[in-house]
């Protein structure tokens, strides 16, 4: 009977240094030759426990089984002996080598005892992608090469171990539609081979398709195991957040007035020539939220970079209210009203080791109306701070906590907090509820949906389709670095439209596009 | 994890490294002393150990001995101010080490002005000392504003400047501004008046400084968390990119955080100087500026445990002198504690396993009290 | 000036000055290619210069007094690795600590050990040392012969062509076998070594204990062939100024050699300079402004090679058309 399963983990109990309990008690069984979804909402502990199956990470508590015999997988080589591979969210690539030295990177072919055996490397590299039917470039750097064939070299690297079970964290976060029904047979084919694959995600309709079974995790526990053709989107959401999650943002129809920013023939080759935006030119009005869409790397980092001086253009105009923003420090492109909500927050948007407070004030710090002369006026700090806690449902201690300290969802909701509330003109907000828990992803939706109305310009983008669709009024789609769509409503796209202008199968006339201009 | 189990855990790390540290110097000691056999050695070590650590504060006779407390306090000022600099300096991420090099300057420049400036009494010493700190202020701009604006690491730059420091001050004193009537290489004397008065008079040179460190303790730490500049300098310290797109001023601030610690290790030279000494007489780099590092790091670059660390390091010194005269221990071994104590006291997964357990003690109370609290409410998990 | 330049045992006092700061700027490169910078060079060097001139004079030996520098220099890197990596302590902080234990240390020990230097300011070990403690030099035969080539390139330290030779085998090492793609991994993307099962802890430890291995030659160097004994101040920043090589040769062994070059040059011509007369404490502080020079050269040559790059490309784009 324990055979039926390769993989068992029970009572699987992790906590972190910091105080974190990330899973508590976790039973995770897993069939021989299966399709596994494993689902919950950030923080829920779907990462931590499969780090634990990778050795990446050791359980505080609990037992893990594969194969029949109880292991302990203390590191990721221990993990890979026993057949278990991981192909990571963010990739596990080293740049400047090649395809094929990052194949082999850890069981290198040697010659002569002391040396590379480059050519072998090649070989196998070519074998393996022959076989599995997943094309790459062995000679090529990896800095050097697109986004979908890094994940490609991510899986063989997993098969060319000898992997059995395979772990996918989010394999489609960086895929268009396409690319993932590519991957979805490649899947397939390898369950059909016999491998037994864990597919972590967050996206209800992809793990409706594909798999077999699913376990559910809700705060680091194991809201049980089901199978896919037993439940529906709205039995897994409430199991996963305990009440339906509203797939459809509420809003009222937008009526946008003035023009607040304005971008015209924005141009922008980057450091290996490559043009990443060619004549962009589009008008965000206030009181509506214009969405960008687009798979990540066609330009859409570039023009928010732009947006807040993060880099230059090498020609074209940018406007807020009709004044130049180009070139312009961050203080000063704050001060003309914008606020950006940038898609790394970890970078960005918050100081980890800092208070929640130092976080939320950081960009009022040398405002009057904070400062007694040359000190603090801490008494107007902290209420500041408490206000923006409780408007925006900061889940902490105190105000003195460490921010990083705090959730995904709660450090967001203090960069949000920030951003929404210095009197902007104009919002940026990218990717704004990546990789947060469901109920602060709607807190954010909402908030964003309410300031629009109020009459601020939000420019939103999101690589999450379901986000730019719902949550825009109006909508552009960006390929290879051009606008290749404008849709004034968003209603009635269909996820296969919006699939065709995202790959370049389909590209709008010139005038089309050029109504998001508003002249 | 609480913040009383934090201050505990501290507390007890810092201990903990600092018994390491006895330990080793204990070790040293004993396996260098000329004994005959084990049991003197052991007698020997323990009379050292003995001058290390209680002789500072008492008599041999068993008594309180204020002159050797008032030598700690005196030896506290340079690097108090040191301290300050390095807090300031370290808490941008701003691994300047130029202090060292910026306090034998600071002395230097007060040392000209109080020779040969002509200046009334009161005026005269506050000019030297507001002098040197400017001088080591404007000089820590090379590295400070080639880091700004070319990233070029301003520890080497400011590594390189203390031996360029070093040789031209020795170089002017060579040359001429050496009194030649006296055998060994000093300036000619202060004016009298130059000279800061004393706190107490027994010869432990305690001047009026100490009282000007403690002041400016206070200041640097209304300066860093309670203006709008040490903020930006702390926050730039914990994340560059995150300062910067809140829309601080980072080139300024990195420039700002090394001038303020060369200010501030300027103003250590003066008052040093002019407060200990009759004429200016330092032939090598006087190694203030590294002790300057293990009291920032001691204080969690918080200016306000600055004084604590100060003296507990002038402490020790004071300790390894007195081995050093009366049991024949090299007073080296107080570079070799320093160094053994900062880098345990530094280490953060020092005694991380003990850590570990108090954080699982406070997750477990704390999941304790939120169910009793759920349950009172009627509510069931 | 140029006549005093341009003689054959100026270009030998180069590369014999050059080699101590080669050693370490070696070890800083493999350090950094793996992520680890080593700022305590400078500290090692001294143990290992008093460890190797105090054995060889002990044993009478200066290959047993070589071996045990390269230990020592060995053994104190991988102490500072534990501290580092373990303990997590900064690595910089705890390169600090090294160099303070470096400069302290080494006189209390000196002290303690040889008891000659008590009560005087400077200590040095120079009385002790006799000839057959050094490190012998290698007249190479043919080579010797030949004229002005021979001069300059014959007769130095066997540790001086050793320097240079490793430069070679740096790069070999760093791009040709599995250990340096290791290196490189870790120093660039230790997740995606550590998930394929590299031990990023064990290839830190190495790369760490190279940088040590490296400072234990340079300090050997310093005090069994450049000068007599050891002396307290014998380093003197070129630990330092091996950091700044490192930086300079954009992280890779050629490059970081050339650099070290330049340093070497600075140094020989002052000390070229002062001969004729003039205070060496003008002289001596001559390497380190190179030093902040050089750093601020290489930087503002970084800097336009970037802008160059970005309009190239923009008009490649705009050629297109």
């Amino acid at each position: 009977m324990a055979e039926e399963y390769v993989v068992q983990m029970k009572g699987i109990t992790k906590v972190y240094p910091n105080g974190i309990a990330a899973n508590q008690g976790v039973d995770l069984n897993i069939r021989r030759g299966e399709i596994h979804a494993l689902m919950g909402e950030n923080g829920a502990g779907k990462s931590t426990l499969m780090k634990m199956l990778f050795g990446l990470e050791q359980p505080t508590e609990g037992e893990i089984w594969v194969n029949g015999e109880k292991v302990n997988l203390s590191s990721p080589t221990v993990a890979i002996s026993k057949g278990i591979g991981m192909v990571h969210q963010h990739f596990m690539l080293v740049p400047s080598l090649t395809v094929a030295e990052n194949m082999v990177l850890g069981m290198v072919p040697k010659k002569s005892g002391l040396f590379i055996d480059k050519k072998k490397a090649v070989e196998l590299t070519e074998e393996y992608s022959k076989r599995f039917n997943l094309h790459v470039d062995p000679t090529a750097k990896v800095m050097d090469i697109p986004v979908g064939m890094k994940q490609k070299v991510e899986i063989l690297k997993a098969l060319v171990r000898g992997a059995k079970i395979l772990i996918l964290d989010e394999p489609t976060a960086v895929l268009t539609t396409q690319e993932t029904s590519e991957l979805f047979r490649e899947l397939v084919n390898l369950k059909k081979d016999g491998y037994t694959i864990i597919f972590i995600s967050h996206k209800l309709n992809e793990i409706m398709e594909i798999t077999d079974r699913m376990t559910i995790l809700r705060g680091g526990r194991s809201m049980g195991v089901h199978n896919t053709s037993d439940v529906t989107p709205e039995v897994i959401s409430r199991l996963m957040v305990g009440r339906d999650v509203v797939l459809k943002v509420e809003k009222d129809r937008a009526k946008p007035t003035d023009e607040v920013l304005r971008v015209r023939d924005l141009e922008y080759v980057n450091e290996w020539g490559k043009k990443m935006l060619d004549k962009v030119s589009f008008s965000v009005r206030k009181g509506e939220i214009l969405g960008i869409a687009g798979v990540e790397g066609n330009g859409q980092k570039e023009l928010v970079d732009m947006l807040f001086h993060l880099n230059t253009p090498n020609s074209g105009t940018v406007t807020v209210n009709g004044e130049n923003i180009i070139g312009l420090s961050q203080r000063d492109i704050r001060k003309k009203g914008v606020s950006l909500v940038p898609e790394d927050r970890m970078l960005y948007g918050i100081a980890g080791a800092a208070s929640i407070q130092e976080n939320i004030i950081s960009d009022r710090c040398g405002e009057k109306r904070l400062n007694k002369g040359l000190l603090f006026d801490m008494k107007a700090i902290h209420e500041e701070t408490d206000r923006l806690i409780q408007d925006y449902t900061v889940l902490c201690k105190s105000r003195d906590q460490r921010v990083d300290n705090l959730s995904g969802g709660n450090i967001q909701k203090v960069v949000v907090a920030r951003e929404f509330s210095n009197d902007p003109c104009l919002i940026i907000a990218d990717q704004p509820t990546r990789g947060i828990d469901v109920g602060a992803t709607e807190f954010i939706r909402k908030k964003l949906v309410e300031l629009s109305r109020s009459g601020i310009a939000v420019l939103l983008v999101s690589a999450d389709l379901n986000e730019v669709m719902e949550l825009s009024d109006s909508l552009i789609v960006m390929y290879g670095g051009k606008i290749a769509a404008y849709f004034e409503e968003t209603d009635d796209l269909t996820d296969s439209v919006m699939g065709e202008y995202m790959l370049g199968l389909n590209h709008q006339t010139p005038d089309e596009i050029r109504r998001v201009c508003h002249e | 994890m609480n913040k009383k189990r934090s201050i505990i855990f501290s507390l007890v790390r810092g201990t903990a490294a600092i018994l390491i540290a006895l330990a080793v110097a204990a070790l040293l000691i004993f396996v260098s002393s000329d004994g005959a056999g084990a049991g003197e050695k052991l007698a020997q070590t323990a009379d050292a150990m003995r001058q290390l650590l209680i002789g500072p504060a008492f008599k041999s006779s068993g008594g309180i001995s204020v002159k050797n407390l008032s030598d700690v306090l005196a030896a506290m000022i340079p690097i108090v101010f040191t301290g300050l600099a390095t807090c300031v300096m370290f808490s941008a991420n701003q691994f300047n080490l130029g202090a060292e090099g910026g306090i034998m300057l600071g002395a230097f420049v007060a040392s000209m002005v109080a020779i040969y400036a002509p200046l009334p009494p009161v005026v005269l010493p506050i000019a030297a000392i507001l002098a040197g700190a400017l001088a080591v202020g404007a000089m820590m701009l090379i590295p400070a504003v080639l880091k700004a604006k070319l990233g070029v690491s301003e520890m080497v730059n400011s590594l390189m400047l203390n031996y360029v420091v070093l040789y031209f001050i020795k170089y002017l004193l060579n040359s001429h501004l050496a009194d030649k009537s006296k055998g060994q290489i000093m300036s000619y004397p202060f004016q009298a008046h130059a000279a800061i008065p004393q706190l107490i008079d027994n010869g432990s040179k305690l001047s009026w400084g100490f009282v000007v460190a403690l002041i400016f303790v206070v200041l640097v730490y209304l300066f860093m968390y309670r203006t709008r500049w040490g903020y930006s300098i702390r926050m730039i310290g914990i994340n560059q990119d995150f300062a910067m797109y809140s829309g601080m001023k980072v080139a300024a601030v990195v420039i700002l955080s090394q001038v303020l610690g060369g200010l501030l290790a300027g103003m250590g030279g003066g008052i040093e100087v002019l407060g200990r000494y009759t004429t200016f007489n330092w032939n090598t780099l006087p190694g203030y500026g590294w002790t300057g590092i293990t009291v920032a790091i001691l204080a969690g670059n918080n200016p306000a445990f600055v004084p604590l660390a100060a003296f507990f390091m002038a402490y020790l010194n004071k300790g390894c002198n007195l081995m050093s005269t009366y049991c024949g221990v090299p007073s080296q071994l107080i570079d070799i504690l320093q160094a053994v104590i900062f880098v345990f006291f530094a280490a953060e997964q020092f005694l991380s396993g003990y850590r570990q357990k108090l954080v699982v003690k406070s997750t477990q109370e704390e999941l304790k009290r939120a169910a009793q609290e759920a349950q009172e409410k009627g509510e069931v998990k | 000036m140029l006549d005093l330049i341009l003689t054959p045992d100026f270009f030998f006092a180069i590369l014999r000055i050059t080699a101590p700061i080669l050693f370490a700027t070696l070890g800083a490169v493999v350090g950094e290619k793996a992520g680890v910078s080593n700022i305590g060079l400078e500290g090692i060097m001294m143990m290992s210069a008093l460890f190797g001139s105090l054995t060889s004079y002990w044993t009478g030996s200066w290959f047993v007094g070589l071996l045990v520098a390269l230990i020592v220099g060995v053994l104190e890197a991988l102490l500072m690795g534990f501290f580092a990596f373990n303990l997590k302590t900064d690595i910089i902080l705890t390169g600090i600590a090294v160099n303070m234990i470096g400069s302290g240390g080494t006189l209390f020990l000196v002290k303690v050990i040889t008891n000659i230097t008590e009560g005087k300011p400077l200590a040095s070990t120079t009385s002790l040392i006799t000839a057959v403690n050094q490190i012998p030099s290698w007249n190479i035969p043919l080579i010797k012969d030949i004229p002005v080539v021979g001069d300059v390139l014959s007769g130095h330290s066997i540790l001086t062509y050793i320097a240079f030779l490793l430069v070679f085998l740096t790069w070999v090492l760093l791009y040709k076998t599995p250990l340096g793609l290791n290196i490189r991994s870790v120093g660039e993307n230790p997740n995606a070594a550590a998930s394929v099962g590299v031990s990023v802890l064990k290839v830190k430890y190495i790369a760490i204990g190279f940088s040590g291995l490296m400072a234990g030659f340079g300090g050997a160097f310093m005090s069994m062939y450049y000068a007599m004994g050891w002396s307290l101040d014998m380093v003197a920043g070129r630990g330092f100024i091996a950091l700044a090589a490192q930086a300079m040769g954009g992280g890779e062994p050629l490059g970081s050699m050339l650099s070290a070059l330049v340093f070497g040059f600075a140094q020989a011509l002052s000390i070229k300079v002062s001969s004729k007369g003039i205070d060496s404490n003008l002289v001596t502080p001559i390497p380190y402004l190179v030093t902040i020079l050089g750093l601020v050269v290489f930087a503002l040559v970084l800097r336009s090679k970037v802008k160059r790059q970005h309009s190239a490309a923009a008009l490649k784009e705009a050629e297109k058309k």
